[in-house]
């Protein structure tokens, strides 16, 4: 059974991962989706499903982190609008 | 204060040994005898600088807060108010955490984002680490 604090971290990285990427979008999404994916599976009990839930979201995390190393190698050349402050 | 006479008293060791300088300290010495009166009590005044943090750091730590856990404006915010009081389970103060390090941008260890759990703490937190970045 993974402890809760594990769960914690887990999010965290899975957080800070998401907002070094250069790309507005994506950034977004990331934050959006593992708030969303993590609150969705909060009340969660049986050990099984916490423990599949879990190597979920460590098999995300890698994904985000492989996929930020390509997204570095090439950054957008000019800022999303979104960005801009009014 | 307790900082500066933290400063003005290294200055001390080095006077002694070079004239130049005694020049320049003549003028510190001003800021020294002023301080040295202080100095036995700059332990205790510096551990209430360390506990204490700004005001508007404390502010924004509760606008953030605030925005973060969809509380309405009027919602009396104290420093001393815990997180989990305000309606925040851990994965809320895990955003919490998120959003003030984007704002201040700094960057949290692991071990201190367990640990917080007032406003408060989160303002000495965000202190300590500002005043180590530039330095750094």
């Amino acid at each position: 059974m993974v402890a809760k604090c594990q769960v914690i971290s887990l999010c965290r990285s899975l957080l800070r991962a998401g907002c070094k990427y250069p790309d507005y979008n994506i950034r977004e999404y990331t934050k959006r989706r593992t708030l969303d994916g993590f609150r969705m599976n909060k009340n969660l009990t049986d050990p099984s499903k916490v423990n599949d839930a879990y190597a979920e979201g460590k098999e995300q995390l890698e994904v985000v982190e492989r996929v930020l190393k390509v997204y570095l190698a090439y950054p957008p050349k000019t800022k999303n609008i979104m960005e801009l402050k009014v | 204060m307790a900082s500066l006479s933290a400063t003005s008293l290294s200055f001390k060791a080095p006077s002694t040994r070079s004239t130049r300088i005694s020049q320049v300290l003549r003028k510190a010495s001003t800021f020294q005898s002023i301080s040295f009166g202080r100095f036995q009590s700059s332990k205790s005044l510096r551990l209430q600088i360390s506990c204490a943090a700004k005001p508007e750091t404390v502010q924004k730590v509760s606008d953030i807060v605030k925005e973060q856990l969809a509380l309405s404006a009027d919602t009396a915010l104290t420093s001393e108010s815990k997180f989990s009081a305000l309606g925040a389970d851990s994965l809320d103060t895990v955003e919490i955490v998120m959003a003030l390090e984007e704002k201040f941008n700094i960057s949290v260890e692991e071990a201190d984002a367990q640990n917080i759990t007032t406003i408060q703490e989160a303002a000495d937190l965000i202190e300590d680490l500002v005043q180590k970045k530039p330095a750094a």
